[in-house]
Formats: structure tokens, sequence, C-alpha cells
């Protein structure tokens, strides 16, 4: 058994945490977990990778190599696009369907795709996966910070090797008292998403 | 105890040098290895000190060291250069307790400025011993190991950790802490004291040359401690190609032959001064050898130089051209070159298939909300006027260069700024110099270079940007807040008293959200004689959000696109990524704006105004 997960997004997204969050769960079942950021010098809104590799024999390199993602989780749609080309053969994608305008972008000095032209190319990569309005979804919880735990309940449901509740049990021990509710139901949320998103 | 904790490299590290007993640990912060050195500040026995500079930290080590206590540097690599000239005697006296020096290196520059690679000026310049770690459970053992060889041989051991191992995240053997010495104070002035004296005991000869000796003798003894070190070993592999891993480089080469399935011969290593009988045993059965590190091709040069010595003919290629000569290593390079050697396995390479689009690039800005954007933009609109020249530095202003604001001319290393501004002013150039560095570089190495420009009477404006941390690099407090690495309340160094009792012309507070208060200051600045100093005053906008005390009373702003005339004044000179723009005309953004209202002071036609 071998998994590879990259999470990619923008810095403030917690990116870090849904890592934190599938890391422990992945280790308390007893798998060999190695992990990685890529952060670079990003304060608020830079590029942020997390790759999350689970194996039951040894791992070595802790960046996931180029066509061997499993998972494709894009908490942001061009930093998804960005990571695209990492994907395996028979790699999936799970996509939040929002936005963040690069500041040049905003700028009309560099031009968003529109969601055609991502369409038509996700089509044409023949690639699998799944779009989800996570931080839509989020904002209606309590807010856009949420994204991320959307994001992983989501994925509880289309890899086999995360059992929601025992997810959902590492989840809440992490949780702040403030957010736990919110982190339930943030969780539980991009579950029933993804399920929609697979009918 | 022999539990197993989930760390990070860094955090791996920090507590490797706890197992060891280390007592005193200093730094400068610096990615990719600013979590050591945050990681043992929890342990409350450990003295933990970001320092001015690298230097400082190295020195504050050393102190440490004469007296029989184990301590810890951290720093990046370019903080390793600073710390370059104190390394450079070290070597020569050698320490009492373990001192060990964690150099963090960021081969592909994803973090910094360059891509060095310090086992250059660490290992060939210095000659002191280097233990450069694949995971971060050798890290930690490599640090470990360190203090017990460096107390053994009397010499300063570096850890040269890639960025990848600093951030890797694994599982990490915990063991018992081991007890501190007592500290205790020895003369040894024919060591400690580095000067040119004639040393009577060598018959007159200067002792610059008698402690070189004394180094150059340590040599042979490292290379026997390194013959039988753990760090380095031999797999038995099909073919007659070699692949010599150093540090990281093992990583990558092991995942390849996870990925071909395949096993080749392996000659893993992890120390300068390099095994040499270990490498000349697996040499002896290869017709050629391919060397994979990060990021210059040094274990390649001294293979080579190895086996010129020896008679050995063997091929040896590896970064200096056959892989990449600039970027990081990668799994992806290491298939690649295997199929260079062995086209058989090209079908073997995972495919990937770029995706048919163009994907924006992300550039670097300041965050919304941060007040640096008000001093930029103030700053921007005084250059203009003026056609001045703005020289830079490091930390988040930085990102002041990039577009849309292209305001910043140069940046080069931590307090470059200045100096620079000093000499392009005395070199004629007939209009305003202004210099632009943070706080904590204007601590780190910039207060050198205002105090030369002052004593040169050249007539520049130097601004620092004041905002009470080291913020780039994760908020580690520097001789300017008022924090230390605990929380704790100490002396914090006000800048502009500084300035002032140095001599400069002037030294103007101003609060950087201010931007009218910020524009007179420059104006005032640019026609005075001598050095003026402005000091831009506001806590780090994500410090303030934390702590409740803004810097500005939010307030709603609305923009009315009947007075907006699509001159995009708010894009090229302001930036605020919550000011969008599109069919010539600005909009807000008002999912991401904080209110800090800078923007109504931005728009010349007062198209921005508050709700």
């Amino acid at each position: 058994m071998e998994l590879n997960i990259l999470i990619a997004g923008v810095g403030g997204q917690g990116n870090l945490f849904a890592s934190s969050i599938l890391a422990e769960y992945l280790l308390k079942k007893g798998h060999k977990v190695l992990a990685v950021e890529t952060i670079g010098a990003a304060q608020r809104g830079g590029s942020v990778v997390s790759h999350l590799r689970v194996s039951d024999a040894e791992i070595y390199s802790p960046l996931i190599p180029a066509g061997k993602v499993d998972i494709l989780m894009g908490f942001e749609t061009i930093e998804m696009l960005r990571n695209f080309e990492l994907l395996a053969g028979d790699g999936i994608y799970l996509l939040n369907d929002y936005k963040e305008p690069t500041v040049l972008c905003n700028m009309e000095m560099d031009t968003y795709p529109s969601d055609e032209e991502i369409r038509a190319a996700l089509e044409k990569s023949g690639k699998k996966g799944y779009t989800i309005k996570a931080t839509e979804c989020a904002r209606q919880i309590g807010g856009s910070l949420l994204t991320n735990v959307v994001m992983v309940g989501a994925l509880c449901q289309i890899s086999p090797l995360f059992d929601s509740q025992e997810v959902k049990r590492v989840l809440a021990g992490k949780s702040p008292a403030k957010v736990k509710e919110q982190n339930r139901q943030a969780f539980d949320a991009g579950g029933s998403l993804i399920q929609e998103a697979m009918r | 105890m022999a539990e197993k904790e989930y760390l990070m490299g860094n955090e791996a590290m920090g507590r490797g040098a706890i197992e060891a007993g280390v007592k005193v640990v200093a730094g400068y912060p610096g990615t990719p290895a600013s979590e050591v050195l945050e990681y043992v500040s929890k342990y409350p026995d450990v003295h933990a000190e970001w320092c001015i500079n690298e230097k400082v930290a190295l020195e504050t080590c050393m102190g440490a060291s004469l007296c029989n206590t184990r301590s810890l540097a951290v720093m990046k690599h370019n903080g390793t250069n600073v710390a370059l000239d104190f390394i450079m005697h070290l070597n020569y006296t050698g320490v009492r307790g373990g001192l060990v020096l964690i150099s963090g290196d960021d081969p592909g520059g994803i973090s910094s400025q360059n891509e060095e690679d310090s086992r250059i000026i660490t290992r060939l310049d210095a000659h002191l011993p280097v233990f450069d770690p694949w995971c971060p459970q050798e890290a930690k053992d490599m640090v470990k190991t360190a203090f017990e060889l460096s107390e053994e041989t009397e010499l300063c051991f570096v850890v040269r950790p890639v960025m990848r191992v600093c951030h890797a995240r694994n599982t990490v053997s915990m063991e018992d802490i081991k007890e501190a010495k007592e500290p205790h104070f020895e003369d040894d002035r024919s060591r400690f004291i580095m000067s040119a004296v004639k040393e009577v005991k060598a018959g007159g000869t200067l002792r610059p040359v008698v402690r070189h000796r004394w180094l150059n003798e340590k040599q042979p003894v490292l290379a026997k401690i390194m013959e039988d070190s753990p760090f380095n070993h031999i797999e038995d592999g099909e073919g007659k190609i070699g692949m010599v891993t150093c540090g990281i480089g093992y990583a990558f080469v092991k995942e390849a032959e996870k990925i071909l399935d395949k096993k080749f011969p392996v000659l893993k290593l992890g120390t300068l001064p390099l095994p040499k009988n270990k490498v000349l045993q697996f040499a002896s059965k290869m017709d050629k050898l391919v060397v994979y590190e990060d990021s210059e091709a040094v274990v390649e040069g001294i293979l080579k130089q190895f086996f010129y010595d020896e008679g050995v003919k063997v091929e040896v290629v590896g970064r200096s051209g056959f892989l990449p000569r600039e970027g990081e290593l990668s799994t992806t390079i290491v298939l690649k070159s295997l199929a260079a050697l062995y086209p058989e396995l090209e079908k073997q390479i995972p495919k990937t298939v770029p995706l048919e689009m163009k994907v924006p690039i992300r550039t670097r800005t300041q965050c919304v909300g941060c007040q640096y954007r008000g001093l930029l933009h103030a700053l921007k609109l005084a250059a203009h006027k003026y056609k001045g020249v703005v020289t830079g530095d490091i930390g988040c202003y930085d990102a002041g260069s990039f577009p849309p604001l292209e305001l910043q001319s140069t940046i080069y290393c931590m307090g470059s700024s200045i100096p620079m501004a000093s000499g392009i002013a005395h070199s004629g150039y007939d209009r305003p110099v202004f210099a632009i560095i943070g706080d904590s570089t204007f601590f780190h190495n910039g207060v050198l270079g205002l105090l030369n420009a002052i004593h040169s009477g050249v007539d520049m404006v130097a601004i620092v940007c004041d905002n009470r941390t080291t913020a780039m690099t994760g908020f580690q407090p520097h001789p300017g807040s008022d924090i230390d690495v605990h929380g704790e309340p100490t002396l914090a160094i006000d800048v502009a008293r500084l300035a002032t009792t140095a001599g400069a012309a002037s030294a103007r507070v101003v609060n950087p959200y201010d931007i009218p208060q910020v524009k007179e200051a420059l104006e005032k600045a640019v026609k005075e004689k001598g050095v003026s100093v402005i000091v831009a005053t506001e806590p780090c906008y994500l410090v303030s959000r934390r702590t409740g005390e803004l810097g500005f009373t939010p307030r709603k702003v609305v923009l009315d696109p009947e007075l907006c005339n699509g001159c995009k004044i708010c894009v090229t000179f302001f930036g605020c990524p919550s000011i969008h723009f599109g069919d010539g005309k600005a909009t807000i953004d008002y999912g991401t704006c904080v209110e800090c209202g800078m923007c109504v002071e931005v728009c010349p036609r007062g198209a921005i105004t508050w709700s």
C-alpha cells in the first residue's frame, strides 16, 4: 500500500492543518508517514503545497515524485492546475471550486483562466476528479477558514484508506474548543458535498 | 525512553541537541532552519536566544563552549556567510564544550536570495567536519553524534541539512536527555588569543601558523572517525555504475530504485571528510560513479582528487554537468539521469502530461492590511516626483520591488540597502537616493551601514520599516522587540534614538498607515543635508490582528465608479490585492478587504471614500 496526497492552496487556507489531521490519523493506524510543505517566501496569499506520503514500506523522498500523486487536493483552482502535471496516470483530483485571483490578474496585468478554459483543459487531461464548492459551504457554516476541514471530509469519502468517524475523532482532538462544533459540521458537509458530486 | 514522535526535521535536530545536553542555543531566524531554536526554547533549562545576527550567535555559543558547556548555533546558509569571519578563527582555536553549527541550505533558492552550498565555506574553506543528513531521523542522530565528536576532537561540527530535510515531517525516536556538565572556565591564552605573536614553544613560529598546523593535524583524526561512521555505508546492486549519494541525494536515489524496482550499487555518504577507504573500496568494482548532491559538485571534486592521487581509473560525473548544475535535486532528475545511463529504463519513468493551459503565477505582495503598503505608496510617489533611486533589503517590504509597484531597484543581502544607496550618492549621480530596510535587517547588519553613511557625509534618506518583529520568517523577536523568544519582556532598542545619537540629520517617526504623514516626512527628508532617517513604526498587521490592537479603525470604504477615471494609481502605486481592476474601472473586493482605509488617501480623484 502506498498513497500520495498533494494539497495545493494559498497561504492562510489551512493547508498544514489538513495535512496534520490526515498524518495523525494515518500514524495512529500504524502506517509510515512522510510529509513536507513548500511555502517559499510566501506570506498570506502565496502558493503553499503540502506533500503527504503514506506507505507500509519505507518512504524515502519527502517530495512526491512527478507522476506519482494519487490524490491531488486543490484548495484553490489555479494552485491545483499548477500542480496538475504531478498526477499519476490513474490519479484523481479533488477541486474546491474557489478562485483567489493573483494580484496581477486583479490588475489586468495577467489573466485568470476562465471556467470554460479550465473545464476544457481538465477534460482533455482525461483525469478523473471531483469538483465541490468547499469554500462556499465553509462560509455558510462559519467562515472560509473551514475550507480545509470541508475538503478533508470530502477526501475521506473518496479514499478507502480513511475512516470518516476515526478521522473526525482526530479532528476533534486537534480542534480548539470554540471551533470544535464548526469543524465537525464542516467535516460532515464535505462528506455530503462529495457524495452529491459522485452521484 | 525510546518512544517515537512525529516531528519536523528542524524539531528533530532541536531534540537531538536537547538529548545531547545542550545548554546554550543561539541563532538568527532564516528559512529553512528557524524551527530548531523555537523547538529548544520550550525547554526551560536551556538558554535559547535569537541574536542580532549569526556572527554574534556563533560567538555567543563559543563563549559557552569555553566554559565546557554544550552549545548550538542555528542559521541559514546566508547567515553562515555572516558568521564566516568567526568560523575562520574558531577552526584554529577549536572548542571545549561541544559546539555544533546547523547551517540550513536552500538548494533551488525557494526562500532565499541565492542557492549557495554552505559545505563549501564550512568544509573546503574552514576545514571543519560537516554532516549532511538525508532525513529527519538521521539529522537528529547527526546532531547528537556531532556534540560527542566535537568534544572528542575539540572541533566545531557543522550539520548542513537542506530545506527538504529541515521541513520534512517523519517519525523520530526519542531518547533520554543527557545531563549537562557544570560550567568551568580556565585560561589557555596560547589557544584562545588569536594573534600574530611568536610562539616560544614552537621555536618562534607565528601563532596563526601553529594553529593552522593544529587544524591540519586534526584532518587524519577526522578521516579515521568518518571511516567508521554509521552515516556512510555501501549497498550492493546490479551493474558497474555506482550511485554516490550525499545527504538528501540518498532519498531521491532510493525513491528512484523503488519506482524502477531495481537495486543499484549505492555508496551512501553523510560526512565530510569522506571515508576514503570506503570510497576506494566501492570505486574498485565500478567503471563509473554518479554523484548525487545538493547543490554544487563538492563531493564530486573530492572524489576526483582521491582517484587522481591513488591512480584509480574510474569516471566520475555529477553536478559538474552530467546532472543539472543549478536547482535542487529531485527523484525526477535522478530517474532521468538513470535513463540516460540505462536507456531501457526510460519507459519505467512515470509519465507526466502538462495541462494545456497557461497558469498565472503569484508574485509576492504585502498582505491585505499591511501597513507597509501605505509606506511603499508614499515612497513611490516621492521617488517618482524626484526621479530618485530606491535601494532595497531583505524582508516583507521587499515585495515592493515586484510588479505592480516595482519600487526598489536593488536587493542583495542583509543590510546592503544603506551602503549601496550611499555609494550611488557618492558616485555623483544627481538624484535623491532612498534606502528601505526592515527593523530586524537593520539590527542584523544595517546599523553599521547607517553609521558608515552618516560618517561619510552622504546626503540620503534611510527608511526603517519597524514592525517590531522578524515577520518574514515567522515573527521572531529582534533587538527592537520588547519581548524575547519566550514572550518575556526585555529591553527594546529604539531605532530613532539610535540614529539621532549617531548624528543622523533627522530621525522622524511616522505611522505607515498615515500616508499624509509619511509623505510629509519624505518631503522634508529629501531636502535635508546628511542622512535623514524615517522610522515607520507600527506592529505587523498579522500580529496586531491577533492581539486585537489594530493600527487603524476598521471602516468600510466605497468606490464611486462615476468618479473613477481608470488612472490605475491604486494599482501601480499601491497594489492592494483587494482592489480589482477591469473594464477601465477599479472595484473593491469586500471578500478580502480588511477596512484599513489606506486606499482613501491613494485615489487622487477622491473616488474611494469612507462609507
